[in-house]
């Protein structure tokens, strides 16, 4: 079972490991890991989301993949742009299937086990900073258990000139797996970048992937942040972001959530400096019994910030989504602007939305609105269009294209939204 | 071509249309006038075919058709277009787009092929023309951020698009100022012709100063109380509805 599979992967790490800090961390993880065990619904945190399906399923943290990535990755649309690619299967680093082009060798785009003999003073001055594992059992087991991700390094001034895709396939063709990517990425004084994180997966078998990243934005920075999400079948993920904002920085986050049985994704963002934009955005589709779960949280720790949430939803059969938006404005934070949406549309009359918008405000002078919708497509749109000879079952599919487009063109990246709009109309 | 009978219709309960008849044969342009509440709006939601509302009794034939029988799709792709009163727009439904959509699914069901690319483009060109219509107003999102007089002329750039043989003009003229008016009525005019029929309900006489009618006729508690030329149009505007009131409340 998942708990006995982590103890002896654990064990088997540490007997190979090699005494250095980053051990420390990992054991420090471990233990706060044990102690905790996997969030149950008990806690107020997974109210709604109900871990215990991987509690009771084993899963082997290192193997080998035996599917044909390769082919597969032909056919995924990261392969039509032009792009730097960091491609992980199992949790592996694959030099043959990544690609760099950027020319720029100040800036850094390899892999996380690399960068940390490499480039290890950026990589210690960094890691594990910002994501928390304290009373967060998933983050603790990341940190335990990191297989390899991202490590990218933007130096003051610099802009990459290619997006980067941090691509991670999940192949359970032989067994169940857990994988847990960890991406380290740092964006220096006035550098700026557009990242792509996207999710796989190929086999029968079950998945389990629990990602950490974390995301520093020094001043005067601006990083495009998306993250796709396309795991198909039997596949559980969690994922943890942490974007941590010091002054004058942009930072815009899009997270599609286009399939998956069990999807949580845990965005934080914590502005720690004057004049931050962050904007946040979603779109979950579920079909089938799927759970879609966004715990969002925005740490306004700072004057003069402000922050814009919209998230977007597409209910199918019995599926299940959650939406937590927690906007946190510290007593220090005067003159923040934050504003929170979440917008649902139910297709079925067995499908559920949980919504919780929360506003903690300490600081006096600030502008904050919530707001959720739960329906059906609104009448007025579909009788005009209607009125103009468009049958019912096409009208509804372009409203809702409509819909779900409008989250996907927050993407900067016009040839990647035209493909993710595709992928979109078939889900439909 | 449309035939109305003694038709009563009501919304959550309340009846608005009690006892309407009007013929309308193809090449006329009847006006449709009367005070608020009665019963303008309905009558064309009934015949667009809004859902909301309940036919209680009576009967519309269009082109020998049980009109009421049809889905609000099939009316309009038997030719039937309403201009609404209150455009909606529509945010992430590219103009264009919708416009193609329509133009087809109209096509489709009239057993014809899909228009050529580069033929629609053409006829969209042309078409923009009638209504002296922005260019730039096609590639954005449905009436989105359209001022009043954009949005009107829309409507009667998707009625010149999409070729209707009765036209229902659901007081087009409210929130016009004088320019967009005259714009969109030499759009109507340019489209009105032989084999194409109007229904212009309107408020105020000032727009029948330019979509000449051949019939006005004015509605009042659900029934058309008096029909004539574009004389009782002058009529009315002039002195008003009460006079018509009082002759209906006598006469009952």
């Amino acid at each position: 079972m998942l708990i006995e599979n982590i103890k002896t992967a654990f064990t088997q790490y540490k007997d190979q490991a090699e005494v250095s800090g980053f051990s420390a961390l990992r054991e420090q993880a471990y233990h706060e890991f044990e102690k905790l065990g996997l969030p149950t619904t008990k806690n107020e945190e997974w109210k709604y989301t109900n871990l215990k399906v991987l509690a009771n399923t084993n899963f082997e943290s290192t193997c080998l993949s035996s599917g044909n990535v390769k082919a597969f990755l032909q056919n995924a649309l990261l392969n039509k742009i032009t792009a730097n690619k960091l491609v992980f299967v199992n949790g592996t680093f694959n030099a043959e299937l990544s690609e760099i082009i950027e020319k720029d060798n100040s800036i850094y785009i390899t892999n996380l086990a690399k960068a940390r003999s490499l480039h290890a003073e950026i990589f210690n001055q960094h890691f594990g900073k910002y994501a928390n594992i304290e009373n967060n059992a998933l983050n603790s087991l990341n940190t335990a258990l990191l297989s390899d991700g991202a490590f990218v390094y933007v130096p003051t001034n610099k802009t990459v000139e290619f997006p980067i895709f941090i691509v991670n396939i999940a192949d359970s063709s032989d067994v169940n797996v857990l994988n847990q990517p960890r991406n380290l990425i740092i964006v220096e004084k006035s550098a700026s970048v557009h990242l792509i994180e996207m999710y796989y997966s190929l086999g029968s078998n079950s998945v389990f992937t629990n990602v950490v990243n974390e995301i520093y934005a020094n001043e005067n920075s601006h990083v495009e942040h998306y993250k796709i999400q396309q795991q198909e079948g039997e596949s559980y993920h969690n994922n943890f972001t942490q974007i941590f904002q010091e002054a004058n920085t942009n930072v815009n986050h899009v997270t599609l959530t286009l399939d998956g049985t069990l999807v949580r994704n845990n965005l934080h963002f914590y502005l720690n400096g004057q004049n931050c934009n962050s904007l946040l955005y979603g779109l979950y589709m579920p079909h089938g019994n799927c759970l879609v779960d966004n715990h969002t949280r925005v740490d306004h720790a700072q004057p003069n910030c402000n922050s814009n949430e919209l998230y977007k939803g597409i209910m199918m059969d019995k599926s299940v989504a959650v939406f937590n938006g927690k906007i946190m404005v510290h007593l220090d934070a005067q003159k923040t602007n934050a504003y929170q949406r979440n917008q649902n549309i139910l297709l079925s009359d067995e499908a559920t939305v949980n919504t919780k918008p929360q506003l903690e405000i300490f600081a006096d002078d600030v502008k904050c609105t919530h707001g959720a919708t739960i329906g059906q497509l609104d009448e007025e749109p579909m009788f005009y269009l209607r009125s103009r000879g468009i049958p019912e079952d096409v009208a509804r599919k372009m409203l809702l294209n409509a819909f779900a487009d409008d989250i996907a063109e927050k993407i900067k990246i016009p040839e990647l939204v035209k493909l993710l709009e595709e992928e979109i109309e078939k889900k439909l | 071509m449309l035939s109305i009978k003694d038709l009563k219709a009501e919304i959550e309960g309340k009846k608005i249309l009690n006892g309407l008849s009007l013929e309308v044969k193809a090449g006329e342009v009847h006006a449709i006038m009367g005070p608020n509440g009665a019963g303008k709006s309905t009558l064309s939601s009934v015949l667009a075919g809004r859902a909301e509302y309940e036919v209680t009794s009576g009967s519309v034939t269009y082109e020998g058709k049980n009109l009421l029988d049809m889905s609000p799709e099939d009316r309009a792709r038997e030719g039937l277009f309403l201009a609404f009163q209150y455009p909606i727009e529509i945010p992430g439904v590219s103009t264009t787009n919708f416009l193609k959509t329509a133009v087809n699914e109209k096509r489709k069901y009239l057993g014809l092929d899909p228009m050529e690319a580069t033929d629609f483009l053409k006829m969209m060109r042309e078409k923009m023309d009638y209504v002296e219509m922005d260019k730039s107003l096609i590639s954005r999102s449905l009436n989105e951020g359209f001022s009043g007089g954009e949005k009107k002329r829309n409507e009667v750039f998707q009625m010149a698009m999409l070729e209707p043989k009765l036209c229902i003009m659901d007081e087009t003229d409210s929130g016009l100022d004088i320019d967009a008016l005259r714009l969109v009525s030499n759009g109507v005019n340019k489209l009105r012709n032989k084999d194409n029929a109007f229904l212009v309900i309107t408020h105020y006489q000032r727009l029948l100063d330019y979509i000449v009618p051949d019939f006005v006729h004015v509605l009042y508690k659900g029934r058309i109380v008096k029909s004539g030329d574009k004389e009782l149009a002058k009529e009315l505007e002039v002195k008003g509805y009460d006079w018509i009131k009082q002759e209906v409340e006598a006469n009952s």
